[in-house]
């Protein structure tokens, strides 16, 4: 009922707006003189947003089915807006209604609160003000181009700047939460102005490009700009560090692999070689006793053997083994023996079975002549020795070198 | 001597332009010179966020006039005269609420209309993942989505974005060159805006491949200076959303003649995340009390047993 009501009392008022439009500004004068002061608008206004806000606490539920509803509306409008193009003057006129009924009740800010709120209650789905006439007055009383479009294409490009793209950027968004598509879809709008701009600034002849030389001060001060580079800088590298610790952990997962293979490869070649000896010494046995006799000294040292395996070696890939070097210098090998590369050199001069068992260099005679070594007189005797001009025992390197010879 | 000289022939020659813009202009068009100014400034209560973002906008603007925080939330009206003042005919008004809620007004100041935002997703041009840069006071490109042709308010929104953030033709502090781009996208019923710097990239590439950049930007709608450069924008900031909230007829007063119903005020926001919380709270509370209606009714209050009061209890028996 209340918003019937209203509706009446609308009446008035819309069919003197309708006459606004005939008589523009003179009547714009009056509505403006005939209207509350602006002084008291705001005021007003922000007492019914409070009023709003205790109301909506109270009644959350209904107030949020209200506004899904109005919404719900707000899309039917829309719909109809784009599907009737041709119904131009009863939607206007709906249009007019609804905004007329929403200026009423702004008409009604002076009644009793408790009045208000029966009000509320009974017309609680809140109608949209768009007024679409009074929108469109305003928009040409402030727009800077002339309205005709004929003499609007008239008008130098650099003297609005303003350009407006072909198709809705909305349309390029497929979710308004993905931040990556719709920075993106505002990117490609700004650059389609942009690239479109430029033609046609330069048809214009007005400078775009700013020359390299022009200096000036700039948006973002240099220490931004610095801070800026500083930051990128330290990305790139983070990046690149992080991409050279991946390759160093996948390498070092793949360097496993590598060092297994090698290390079965070499078992297997190990193998290899101990087979063929076998099989060469084998050979050897079936190859009978007659020329054993005749091939002892090649026998003593394995020279088949070593020919056996050098010529295997001399296709294999590895072909720098310790074998393929051929024997130092002989300086080198005095040099190798003093400092080191000898081998082995602790314990070396530790008796072992050989050497308990060597008996070089050992005589009855000086067994008989000179004493026993085992007396304690052992620098006397070895003295005494000497004087005798006896051979005295050589040291056992020495007794070692001269057996071998 | 060569300065003078030079001097001389640019004003001579800035004069002959003149006098053919206004010829080509003035008279044709019946254009007037496109005059703007901006009045900037907020409320008491902006945090050191809302604060920067009007800085970086009065940076961008050399129409722009900054002026101290204005005392008063209710008598907006107030502003008209302060314009007045300063001899703007635009304002564009921070109004901070609560220190965290910005709105946005931006007005015609004669005579309207006003059109007021809610302000939101705030970042400004300090931030370091914006790498662009461009002159202070060039002329940007205002570039918009189709969408702002189609309803009356947002093409009200348009032209008031165009007298505000547009710099005009000849400003004061302005430089000759154009080398950032500004676009104005609706999506989600909010306005989104950012601001990108204009790089042409030189095409430092063989003769075959540009043939084929060429072609390429000739599907893009281009053709003609293709051989020189390409164009790529990177972002200078600052970027925000508005969201309208009601557009008035005069300035900061008259009647609303556009109210959107899908913005939802930021403090209705807050409550009903704060009923949420709350409910479970009170959810808890009922059982409990119903709990102790219960055990109540069985007579098991403050954990005391059920007592037989008849004669036939022990203690009773053998009293």
């Amino acid at each position: 009922m209340a918003k019937k009501g209203a509706k009446l009392a609308a009446k008035a008022p819309m069919t003197n707006k309708q006459s606004n439009g005939v008589t523009d500004k003179k009547q714009k004068a009056d509505r403006r003189k005939s209207n509350d002061p602006p002084v008291e608008e705001p005021v007003a206004e922000a007492d019914e947003e409070e009023w709003e806000d205790e109301d909506s606490e109270d009644e959350s539920d209904e107030e949020e089915g209200g506004v899904d509803f109005s919404k719900l509306e707000d899309i039917n409008d829309s719909d109809s807006d784009s599907e009737i193009g041709s119904d131009d003057d009863d939607e206007a006129e709906d249009d007019d209604e609804e905004s007329e009924i929403d200026v009423d009740d702004l008409d009604l800010d002076d009644m009793d609160p408790e009045e208000k709120e029966e009000l509320a209650a009974t017309t609680r789905v809140r109608q949209t003000i768009n007024n679409k006439d009074a929108l469109l007055a305003a928009l040409k009383r402030i727009s800077l181009l002339p309205t005709e479009p004929k003499k609007a294409a008239t008008v130098p490009f650099a003297y609005h700047m303003t350009l407006v793209t072909s198709k809705p950027t909305q349309d390029a968004i497929p979710s308004i939460d993905d931040d990556l598509e719709r920075e993106l879809a505002f990117l490609n709008q700004a650059r389609e102005s942009a690239l479109q701009a430029r033609t046609l600034l330069k048809k214009e002849n007005v400078p775009f490009t700013r020359p390299t030389d022009y200096f000036a001060e700039t948006l973002r001060s240099d220490e931004t700009m610095q801070a800026v580079k500083r930051k990128m800088v330290e990305a790139a590298t983070a990046k690149k560090a992080s991409a050279e610790a991946r390759k160093q952990r996948d390498l070092k997962k793949f360097g496993k692999q590598v060092q297994v293979q090698k290390q079965q490869e070499r078992a297997k070649e190990k193998r290899a070689t101990l087979e063929k000896i076998n099989e060469l010494k084998r050979k050897r046995k079936d190859g009978g006793g007659a020329a054993l006799g005749a091939r002892e000294v090649d026998d003593m040292f394995d020279v088949a053997v070593d020919n056996e395996l050098g010529s295997n070696k001399a296709g294999g890939k590895r072909g720098r083994s310790a074998g393929d070097h051929g024997a130092p210098n002989a300086k080198r090998q005095k040099k190798n023996e003093k400092y080191g590369f000898g081998g082995k050199k602790r314990f070396a001069k530790s008796g072992d079975a050989v050497s308990s068992g060597d008996m070089t260099g050992f005589s009855a005679k000086r067994m008989k002549h000179g004493g026993g070594a085992g007396d304690g007189k052992k620098t006397f005797s070895s003295m005494s020795a000497k004087a005798k001009g006896s051979k005295p025992r050589l040291g056992k390197d020495k007794r070692k070198a001269g057996g071998r010879r | 001597m060569a300065a003078v000289y030079k001097s001389l022939a640019k004003t001579s020659k800035s004069d002959k332009m003149d006098i053919d813009d206004d010829a080509k202009n003035g008279s044709s068009n019946g254009l007037r010179k496109n005059k703007q100014r901006v009045l900037i400034l907020s409320s008491r209560g902006v945090t050191h966020r809302h604060r920067h973002l009007l800085n970086d906008l009065a940076a961008m603007l050399p129409h722009g006039r900054k002026d101290a925080k204005f005392d008063s939330k209710s008598k907006l009206y107030q502003l008209n005269e302060l314009a007045e003042l300063y001899n703007c005919n635009n304002v564009m008004f921070f109004e901070a609420r609560k220190g965290k809620d910005l709105y946005m007004w931006f007005s015609k100041v004669p005579n309207g209309p006003t059109i007021k935002f809610h302000a939101q997703n705030l970042h400004t041009m300090e931030e370091l993942h914006f790498q662009g840069n461009c002159l202070k006071g060039s002329r940007p490109i205002l570039s918009f989505d189709a969408t702002f042709e189609t309803e009356p308010h947002l093409q009200v929104i348009k032209e008031v974005f165009t007298h505000m953030f547009g710099v005009p033709e000849g400003a004061r502090k302005s430089k000759p060159f154009i080398d950032h781009v500004m676009g104005f996208s609706v999506a989600d019923g909010k306005i989104w805006i950012r601001n990108y710097e204009i790089r042409e990239v030189a095409k430092t590439k063989g003769e075959g491949e540009e043939e084929e950049e060429e072609e390429t930007s000739k599907k893009s709608k281009k053709g003609g200076d293709s051989r020189e450069t390409d164009i790529s924008l990177i972002e200078i900031g600052p970027r925000f959303v508005l969201t309208p909230i009601i557009i008035q007829e005069g300035a900061f007063g008259g009647p609303i003649i556009y109210e959107n119903k899908r913005f939802i005020s930021p403090n209705h926001v807050r409550a009903e995340l704060r009923r949420g919380k709350a409910s479970k709270h009170v959810a808890r509370q009922e059982q409990t009390r119903d709990n102790l209606a219960r055990k109540r009714k069985l007579g098991l209050e403050n954990g005391e047993v059920f007592k037989d009061k008849s004669g036939l209890d022990t203690r009773e028996l053998f009293a």
